[in-house]
């Protein structure tokens, strides 16, 4: 096992050209391409891409085995009830019926969860949410296993839902969603769980750290602004639904196809509910319609294996819409309080937050989200004094875990909605005010963690507020309808419509936190098939539509100089890739691709001294691989692959870590808990129908700093993605949830933006490496998602006064303003 | 879904004797609707009789300037109909702010007079609603009814008629041609969809033996300035929060037509009968246009998710008939 860090890249340069949407700054510090085509650096084609745009890509609901049977879950029609008792024997006697199992037939731990294992692989003693899964069924087609369901008796004892987080964080008298006495595994000792909370973790610094209250830090500043805000639940919205293929195998164990972000994972969460070994469980990664942090817990994982072990036939489980909706964790809805203090000239001097996380049902990734929450809890701003407060907590409501942010969204609207009023106060421009509290490479964050890597913080401000801006309205003239609030429904041909401009930043961790011992692993291959050199890259890493398949491909091109490189499936016959979460592959499994590149070159080299190319002193520093053939800087091609390697290959695996991280301190937050930072900024200008309360975003433009751009054109992809998914939280995206339950599980009522909600963006990257990462690489995916949301939240104020502290903003939110 | 008998009818006459002999028949269109809700189990014939080979698709000129709409006639054929266009826009306007493309190159209509709500709890099966079940309850009054309506509701039912059509065909005094085996009738659109009462399972007029064959369109010059505003919560491909179908003519500073019908707030297609009182022969000013939408919804009731309607109704109303004022309509 070895631990590779960062090497110079190599010394090779050519021109790169970025697509459109994408301008690279000519300050950009020069970085190294790859001399072979389609390596880092350029835009090679996706192998997926043909297939998905033409609809031939086979996705995990697509799998098909001629004697499979079909199988369906029985799930709560409560969100809090005690089971007496469940009756299958109707269900049973169904013909067509194969099995009809419940809790009792799970044969090994009766529990799972991908932090915390409290979640019921089938539900006994009772439900905690509407929605969870109490009894599955296999049968020969899915509508008599959904019929089967109907005669499966379940006796409720209906119990008052917990629906209220604030509550269940603060109430003594709540009633407790685990009850006391429940067999859970011991929580981890920093997180001060108790009752219903999952994790509370407090952030200290400053005079706080020293035990001052609020009100003695209150007197430093000449200017305080205070605001509760609230988020409401947001959807990954995935296309493609929860679904995955168990075949039973000969040897007692199991293949499941399934569409999932983290394979191993989900193996060492199914093999002990099956009482199984893991080597007995295999896992293949099958084609994944969108993930966003909704396939990191798993689904029917282990209902899918318990059916096909049961029948001996292979067995297919595909969730419905609405079903999805009940199968899969959420964003954290949150409540929020924030304090901020400053000097008149715009200093910040101190900051607290409150922050309520509900978690829902089960524990998720509720705590490391709370570590998130906290510790960015305040922003990439400087402040002296800062008191944070996050706490997770059990409801019946929805469970909820990773999406896209996770844990930095909540949060980052609230910041920045303070910092917007803050200027306001001190009649200081939002971007002045930031500039001059920007964190910078040195600064410490609020955990005391010093930023060691470049954060280019006040120069993206800058070049934010210098992007042209988009043209205004023709005040006459013919009117496009389509680019007004309202849009095609041509509520508005420009009358009562009024501009405002908005600014949001935002501070992502990047790979794992709080001491993960985090990896990846690759295993690449090269060998001479058909007298050509070929490469072979085996990972676990989950292609989720992020385009890490392309991406492997590209690095091993890039480091060995071979053209024809295979990508084979993900599956558990590799080492652990880790998780397609937390923006984090390319860096991860990027390192770990390379670190293996860099093993089998090593080895070639090995074998051109072995054959008395070279001398063996001959450094490999002076080696190179290029074009399928081994060159020395000195003395030109020395052979070719094809050559030397004749019929033998080299196949080298390797595992890559991040550096370690800290837990933070239980009581004062502190600690060097996060890999990376990420951050992006924008700007949105909306024009709103003010009479009528709609919003027409008519740019969403973006400032981010990647480290180092792979591929331009799927970088693109990633911020125009997270931008949109950054509208559709701060106009229109929430899980309306009332006593607990979902009451919009469908893409008809819940709404996600369409092409003419979503602006084109402006685009600008900048590349300032991080020294520890490969390539000086920076993870892309997130960062976008955190500060589009504020900044379309602070443009429609701007339009319209309103003070909106709740997301998503809605009509009626905006209505009511005073006609001019 | 459950499991059902399914016949194509070839001609009007078999479907009626089919539809009568069976007492749980439904009749399938396009299938936008009816599909749907007999995948979440809300509907459950036991019989489909597929009307789709009927004669009904035409689009034809009545003598005297009106318009008869076959009952299949697909949504997007219909509002791309140059009589259509031409003469009633707000019709060809509001079916194309419905639904998208996809399902309006299905969707008939037919099926869209009976569209049902979008109310959530007549989706969600493991919550009482009277209009599924009647007599269990309505959970939307204590629960989630940002989206129901504040017009014409009652203790029982809260539900939106979800359509965008139907309003401007209320706001036209459109007729449905229904038949039977015991004959035709016609029945005007605003008394097609009832109240909901005390039975908000009975959405119709339609007996359960009744086919709609047709929508006649009576002539109307004020149609031609005529327009449908629709407020949503994104661009495209949402219901109404509130829509508003008008069609106005003023000689000489006066209103001497106005009619108005409002959708998303009306537990049916809701034409604007008060508001249309109040502007019979007023000055055709912003003023007189602010009564006239005030008085409409006097009786409205808001609750509270859904109260901010009242008022985006009233500023929809008021801001289409200023619309309507300055422009002559030919501009969509």
């Amino acid at each position: 096992m070895t631990t590779p860090t960062p090497r110079t890249p190599v010394p090779v340069h050519s021109p790169r050209e970025a697509p459109s949407p994408v301008h690279s700054p000519r300050e950009a510090p020069p970085s190294p391409a790859s001399s072979t085509p389609g390596g880092v650096g350029s835009s090679p084609r996706r192998p997926d891409g043909t297939l998905k745009v033409t609809g031939e890509f086979a996705y995990s609901s697509d799998m098909w085995m001629d004697d499979m049977l079909w199988g369906a879950t029985l799930r709560s029609p409560h969100p809090h009830a005690r089971i007496r008792g469940i009756d299958v024997t109707g269900a049973v006697r169904m013909p067509g019926v194969h099995a009809v199992l419940t809790h009792e037939d799970v044969p090994g731990e009766k529990r799972y969860g991908l932090e915390y294992r409290d979640q019921p692989v089938l539900a006994f003693g009772k439900v905690r949410y509407r929605g969870e899964p109490v009894a599955i069924v296999a049968a020969d087609h899915p509508e008599t296993a959904r019929r089967a369901l109907d005669r499966v008796r379940v006796d409720y004892e209906v119990l008052e839902p917990v629906s209220d987080p604030v509550r269940a964080a603060f109430d003594p008298d709540c009633p407790l969603v685990h009850e006391a006495g429940e067999d859970l595994p011991p929580a981890h000792p920093a997180h001060h769980r108790s009752g219903n909370r999952v994790r509370y973790q407090p952030v200290r610094t400053g005079a706080f750290a020293d035990g001052a209250t609020a009100a003695e830090v209150r007197a430093l500043a000449d200017v305080v602004v205070t605001g509760e805000y609230q988020v409401g639940m947001q959807d990954q919205a995935f296309l493609g639904p929860e679904s995955g293929l168990a075949v039973p195998a000969e040897d007692g164990g199991v293949d499941l196809h399934i569409a999932t972000q983290w394979l191993h994972v989900d193996q060492s969460q199914i093999a002990p509910c099956l009482g199984l070994p893991p080597e007995k469980v295999r896992l293949t990664l099958a084609g994944v319609g969108g993930a966003f942090g909704a396939r990191e817990d798993m689904s029917m994982q282990v209902h899918a294996c318990m059916l096909a072990l049961r029948t001996g036939r292979p067995v297919k489980i595909v969730y419905n819409r609405e079903e999805s909706f009940h199968g899969h964790v959420h964003r954290h809805p949150a409540r929020l309080r924030y304090e901020h203090g400053a000097t008149r000239d715009g200093r910040l001097v101190y900051a607290t937050a409150e922050i309520v996380l509900d978690g829902g049902a089960y524990a998720s990734t509720t705590a490391a989200v709370v570590g998130v929450a906290s510790s960015l809890g305040l922003g990439p701003y400087e402040i002296p004094h800062a008191r944070v407060d996050a706490y997770g907590v059990y409801t019946t409501n929805p469970p909820c875990g990773a999406m896209r942010g996770f844990g930095a969204v909540q949060a980052c609207f609230c910041y920045e909605s303070q910092l917007d009023r803050l200027a306001a106060e001190l009649g200081l421009h939002p971007v002045e005010l930031r500039i001059r509290n920007a964190m910078s490479e040195g600064s410490r964050t609020a955990t005391g963690q010093r930023v060691d890597m470049p954060l280019p913080m006040a120069d993206m401000l800058r070049r934010a507020r210098e992007m042209p801006m988009p043209p205004e309205r023709a005040a006459a003239g013919p009117v496009d309808v389509r680019a007004l609030p309202g849009g095609v429904a041509n509520t508005s041909r420009g009358e009562g419509v009024r501009r405002g401009v908005g600014y949001g930043v935002g501070l992502k961790n990047l790979c794992f936190s709080e001491g993960f011992d985090d990896y990846s692993t690759a295993r690449v291959r090269l060998e001479v098939v058909g007298g050509e050199p070929a490469v072979q890259v085996h990972t676990a890493a989950a292609e989720v539509g992020q385009g890490l398949v392309t991406i492997k491909g590209q690095i091993a091109r890039t480091e060995l100089g071979v053209e024809r490189v295979t990508v084979l499936p993900s599956d558990t016959r590799v080492g652990s890739a880790g998780s397609s979460s937390a923006s984090r592959q390319s860096y991860m499994t990027g390192g770990a691709v390379r670190a293996a590149c860099l093993a089998v070159r090593a080895r070639v080299f090995e074998l051109v001294r072995a054959a008395g190319l070279v001398g063996d002193d001959h450094p490999d520093e002076l080696l190179g691989l290029a074009g399928g053939k081994v060159v020395s800087g000195a003395r030109g091609v020395l052979v070719s692959l094809a050559d030397l390697l004749g019929a033998s290959a080299v196949e080298e695996t390797r595992e890559f870590r991040h550096r370690a991280t800290e837990m933070l301190d239980p009581t004062t937050g502190q600690g060097a808990s996060h890999t990376q930072f990420g951050m992006c900024v924008h700007r949105a200008v909306v024009d709103v129908d003010v009479d009528l309360g709609l919003v027409k975003v008519v740019a969403l433009d973006a400032v981010q700093d990647v480290g180092r751009v792979l591929h331009p054109q799927q970088l693109a992809g990633q911020i125009q993605g997270g931008s949109a998914q950054g509208l559709g939280l701060a106009l229109m995206e929430e899980i309306q949830v009332s006593g607990s339950v979902i009451r919009n599980p469908s893409f008809t009522d819940y709404l996600i933006p369409t092409i003419l909600d979503v602006p084109p963006m402006r685009i600008e990257v900048l590349e300032h490496p991080d020294p520890h990462a490969p390539y000086g690489l920076r993870g892309a995916g997130e960062p976008p998602t955190l500060s589009s949301t504020p900044a379309i939240v602070a443009a429609v104020r701007a339009a319209t006064g309103r003070p909106l502290s709740r997301i998503p903003v809605r009509p009626e939110d905006i209505v009511g303003i005073e006609r001019d | 879904m459950r499991s059902f008998a399914y016949l194509s009818a070839p001609d009007i006459d078999t479907a009626l004797h089919a539809v009568s002999a069976e007492p749980n028949a439904k009749f399938l269109g396009g299938g936008t609707n009816l599909v749907d809700l007999m995948r979440e189990e809300i509907e459950q014939p036991d019989t489909v009789i597929d009307i789709t080979r009927l004669p009904l698709a035409e689009v034809a000129e009545l003598p005297g300037g009106g318009v008869r709409v076959g009952a299949l006639v697909r949504n997007s054929h219909l509002a791309a109909h140059p009589l259509i266009r031409e003469r009633y826009p707000v019709l060809s306007q509001a079916i194309l702010h419905g639904a998208s493309g996809q399902l309006r190159n299905m969707a008939t209509v037919g099926g869209n007079l009976l569209q049902r709500t979008r109310c959530v709890y007549f989706y969600d099966t493991a919550s009482p609603c009277n209009k599924r079940e009647p007599g269990a309850g309505c959970a939307a009054a204590e629960g989630f009814h940002r989206n129901t309506a504040v017009l014409g509701t009652s203790e029982h039912c809260l539900a939106a008629h979800p359509s965008d059509m139907c309003v401007a065909l209320a706001a036209l005094d459109a007729a449905v041609e229904v038949r039977s085996v015991r004959g035709v009738r016609r029945i005007p659109v605003t008394d097609f969809h009832r109240l909901p009462g005390a039975t908000p399972h009975v959405e119709s007029d339609l007996a359960p033996d009744e086919l709609v064959t047709a929508v006649e369109i009576p002539p109307l010059r004020a149609a031609a300035n005529s327009r449908y505003r629709k407020v949503r919560d994104r661009a495209s491909y949402a219901f109404a929060l509130v829509s508003v179908a008008a069609a106005l003519e003023v000689e000489d500073g006066r209103v001497r037509t106005a009619r108005l019908a409002l959708g998303g707030v009306g537990t049916r297609p809701w034409r604007a009968r008060e508001a249309e009182r109040v502007l019979a022969d007023a000055p055709a000013t912003e003023e007189a246009f602010d009564r006239a939408a005030e008085a409409e919804l006097a009786a409205a009731v808001g609750r509270p998710d859904n109260a901010f309607k009242i008022d985006l109704a009233r500023r929809t109303v008021t801001a289409v008939l200023r619309r309507l004022l300055t422009t002559d309509g030919s501009t969509p």
